[in-house]
């Protein structure tokens, strides 16, 4: 059997008595997309927050690729090959969307030469590429602050795949985003993630992007994973019917 | 008007702005990319000058030329930076970043006032003066007014080139945009794997070692003397949040406004000449409480 890409081992926290983790062992496997669903509440970004080391659990283990990552600061775990986008697109505002992608491809190749100009790295043609593949090479020159919710969307992905990673944690992709540019923005999603090699975990309320875009789906309640399987099957189950879907609907 | 006077308040303001704005130059990096309004920063100043001073004394006792006080100044300003910045940042701000502002400058303050008793302790109240290397670039005389070469053109040199390197650093290399960036959004940042903590460091290191190169610059045109350090904070103060603070353009000029209006003052009205510099500034911020060059709330440098 081969090493997970990423594996929980008994995440356990609590925030002021409400358990935001309650023992949570969990295997992603390289190539699966998963869709987390459940109620508000019920741990889902707690789970992502922790995978990246922006929260320590009080108990429990995050394994990426086999090594233990739970002790080390969110840049380390970046740098391993884990990244993040945020529910709002944790973008620099005043800075143009391809310096948004070169200042990420310099965090992940370090700063060797402090002079260079901003414009004349060795990344340039890669970042440009990357802007090309989520749709939004026209886009390269204008100012974050000047673009659309779903253009900042895209480049935020951009952004993490900059960084290279391996996996990619997404709180609510489209979230945010006219129900018209979902899809459009879930389509250019995937197969920007599927060209890069990049497995993706995704947290989702929009069930219908869960049922087309999920390889597998994993069901939160209480802190933990409730139910877990191929979103056909899951999408069907009375318990998801009634403590998710129905919450949603 | 007597041209004569008012050539030595045009030099004396020209040189002296110089001085001020190297030192309000950190104080306003400082502040623009970690939001710390660093009031040991005076300090920093006065014991640039004193380690200038007492290296130079030395150097010039075993016999060495006066021009050998020029690497002797970028030391005492990298050792300033170096020994005295870097542990101040790393052992004590690192903590109060998150805290509320009046803590951070009772913090601050806190450093000053430690590291003034420190430099009594070091070198004693009686004043040094140690001005061999004034002489060292000769004279220059415009109009019949002779001045220094080292205060009428060294000195205004070396601001508009840190100015020009700071800016140039900043907004077109990659690395000063990192820093940009890490201002702008630290959790970003470190959510794409910058190393914040290194940038702040890194930052708060060339802040004081741009105070210490303020104090080593100065140390052959005055009396260095306890008390230095707070006069210097205050007046970059009054120049950065005349700017607004973290406008690094901005200070240049309003250090020059501040400078000139001092040496005039000092010619032509010498009993307010104390006065002069806050009084710009209140003026000021009087009608623009956000400074000349600031816009309320922002975050830039």
């Amino acid at each position: 059997m081969t090493t997970p890409l990423l594996e929980t081992r008994n995440l356990t926290i609590t925030f002021g008595g409400v358990i935001a983790a309650n023992d949570v062992s969990l295997k992603i496997e390289a190539g699966r997309n998963l869709a987390i669903i459940g109620p508000n509440g019920a741990g889902k970004t707690t789970f992502l927050n922790i995978c990246t080391g922006w929260i320590k659990p009080r108990k429990g283990q995050v394994l990426f690729q086999g090594e233990d990552v739970t002790a080390l600061p969110p840049r380390k775990i970046v740098q391993r090959g884990v990244a993040r986008a945020f529910q709002i697109p944790q973008l620099f505002t005043e800075h143009t969307a391809l310096e948004n992608l070169l200042i990420a491809a310099a965090a992940r190749d370090g700063m060797r030469n402090p002079l260079i100009d901003l414009h004349d790295t060795p990344a340039r043609d890669e970042m440009l590429h990357l802007l090309e593949m989520v749709n939004c090479a026209d886009v390269a020159h204008r100012l974050v602050v000047e673009l659309s919710e779903g253009q900042r969307k895209l480049i935020d992905i951009a952004v993490a795949l900059a960084l290279k990673p391996r996996l990619l944690l997404m709180d609510e992709p489209t979230s945010g985003v006219a129900s018209s540019e979902k899809d459009g923005i879930m389509e250019i999603l995937i197969t920007a993630l599927a060209e890069a090699k990049v497995t993706s975990v995704f947290v989702e309320h929009d069930m219908g992007i869960v049922q087309k875009y999920a390889d597998e789906v994993a069901v939160w309640n209480a802190g933990n994973v409730q139910l877990r399987g191929a979103p056909a099957e899951i999408l069907e189950h009375p318990d998801v019917i009634r403590d998710v879907i129905g919450e949603v609907a | 008007m007597n041209v004569t006077i008012f050539l030595l308040a045009l030099f004396d303001g020209v040189s002296y702005a110089a001085l001020v704005f190297i030192v309000a130059l950190g104080l306003t990096l400082i502040f623009g990319v970690m939001r710390i309004l660093n009031v040991a920063h005076g300090s920093l100043y006065a014991i640039g000058a004193y380690a200038t001073v007492s290296l130079t004394g030395f150097a010039l006792s075993m016999g060495a030329a006066p021009i050998l006080a020029f690497p002797l100044m970028l030391i005492s300003a990298v050792l300033v930076g170096l020994l005295i910045g870097g542990p101040i940042e790393v052992l004590l701000l690192r903590r109060i970043y998150n805290k509320p502002e009046v803590l951070q400058l009772l913090v601050t303050f806190a450093v000053f006032m430690i590291l003034e008793d420190v430099q009594r302790l070091v070198w004693g109240t009686q004043p040094y003066f140690q001005s061999a290397v004034l002489q060292s670039l000769g004279n220059i005389t415009v109009l019949g007014v002779t001045y220094t070469v080292y205060q009428l053109i060294l000195l205004p040199l070396v601001a508009v080139a840190l100015l020009l390197g700071l800016r140039f650093f900043l907004r077109h290399t990659l690395n000063g945009k990192l820093i940009l960036a890490t201002t702008e959004d630290r959790e970003a940042a470190q959510s794409i794997g910058i190393d914040a903590d290194r940038v702040f460091l890194l930052t708060f290191i060339v802040g004081a070692i741009l105070a210490g190169l303020g104090g080593a610059l100065a140390s052959p045109t005055t009396s260095i003397l306890p008390g230095m350090g707070a006069d210097m904070i205050v007046l970059s103060f009054a120049v950065v949040a005349t700017a607004g603070l973290g406008q690094i353009e901005g200070a240049a000029l309003t250090a020059l406004m501040i400078g000139l209006g001092r040496s005039f003052a000092i010619y032509f009205w010498p009993e307010i000449a104390v006065l002069v510099p806050y009084l710009i500034m209140v003026l000021v911020l009087l009608v623009r409480p956000e400074g000349l060059f600031g816009s309320p709330a922002a975050r830039k440098i």
